[in-house]
């Protein structure tokens, strides 16, 4: 009998939106023996500019506000991360979390690449929502950049019209 | 219990065998028999017309042998797709050919039969190739009503 097969290796990208974790259970409930699977969840936060201000005086922002923006991130990032892990416990599926900084395409790319992971998954539109959009601008970037399989998960239909 | 329906769409490129070929691998082959989903492989078989492009007296003549061409390539990647599917021992398998732009093909396919995935391969054109030539995955991917997996054959770039 052939040796333990080797482990499917899934990067799960996650962000606020509700249609990133449907991506997550969609992944779950249809992806065939992720119990044996390494699961890695990732969640990018943008890095925070201090002085982006188009207009008018340029604010530099203290380091008291960059603190609390830093701690404000990192407590969003732990509280998406927290509701994914609870959806993989719930169907007993091990995982592991990463929390990156800067741009989220190019992170998710560069994780996928740096981890040798053998799918990506990810929702289709996530927080920046056009209506009309039928492709969010990461799930898009991903698609064409990544250089393993990418899973884009649609939301069920009732979902997209909210 | 009803399966889901996974269509895998193949045309005549090494990069869609492949991706039928990891589909198998990763999808069906841990547990032959007990998977989940029910394949449907489609073969979006462009017509004479589109793949001559021509218009003019000599057209008339060449479709015939086109078409003639189209149609043993066709039965080719369909019974590729069935050896390939034999061999991993899948047997819930439909392989069908679609004729026309594969593009709508693709979709259609997806909402006939209800999808679930709709998997494609990719050739990995560069924007450049892909804006002159267009990209079956990149629409399929937009305009699919279901998940859509686009499965890469891995560059091999020497480094």
């Amino acid at each position: 009998m052939a040796e333990e097969q080797k482990r499917m290796k899934l990067l799960v990208a996650v962000d606020e939106s509700e249609g990133s974790l449907y991506a997550l259970r969609w992944a779950i409930d249809h992806l065939f023996g992720l119990e044996q699977a390494a699961v890695t969840l990732v969640n990018v936060q943008p890095i925070f500019q201090p002085f982006i201000y188009p207009a008018g005086p340029v604010v530099y922002a203290t380091p008291a506000v960059i603190d609390s923006v830093k701690k404000a991130q990192e407590q969003n990032a732990a509280a998406i991360l927290a509701r994914a892990l609870r959806i993989c416990k719930e169907k007993e599926i091990k995982a592991e979390t990463l929390i990156l900084q800067g741009d989220a395409k190019d992170k998710i790319c560069e994780a996928a690449e740096e981890l040798h992971v053998d799918l990506l998954v990810i929702g289709s539109r996530g927080l920046g929502t056009i209506k009309r959009a039928l492709l969010g601008s990461v799930s898009n970037y991903c698609v064409h950049h990544v250089n393993c399989p990418v899973l884009v998960v649609k939301p069920p239909p009732k979902l997209a019209h909210q | 219990m009803d399966k889901s329906v996974m269509v895998v769409g193949i045309d005549d490129s090494d990069h869609s065998l492949y991706a039928l070929e990891w589909t198998l691998e990763h999808f069906f082959s841990t547990a032959p028999g007990k998977s989940p989903f029910k394949l449907v492989v489609v073969h979006a078989k462009p017509s004479a017309t589109t793949a001559v492009g021509l218009t003019g007296p000599g057209a008339a003549e060449v479709l015939p042998y086109v078409e003639r061409d189209l149609k043993i390539i066709a039965a080719r990647v369909m019974e590729k797709s069935k050896e390939i599917c034999a061999a991993k021992s899948v047997k819930d398998v439909i392989v069908e050919a679609v004729e026309g732009d594969p593009r709508n093909a693709l979709c259609d396919a997806v909402d006939k039969h209800n999808a679930t995935v709709l998997v494609v391969g990719s050739h990995g054109y560069g924007a450049i190739k892909r804006a002159v030539l267009g990209s079956v995955s990149d629409y399929c991917a937009h305009h699919a009503h279901c998940s859509v997996l686009i499965v890469k054959k891995p560059r091999k770039t020497a480094h």
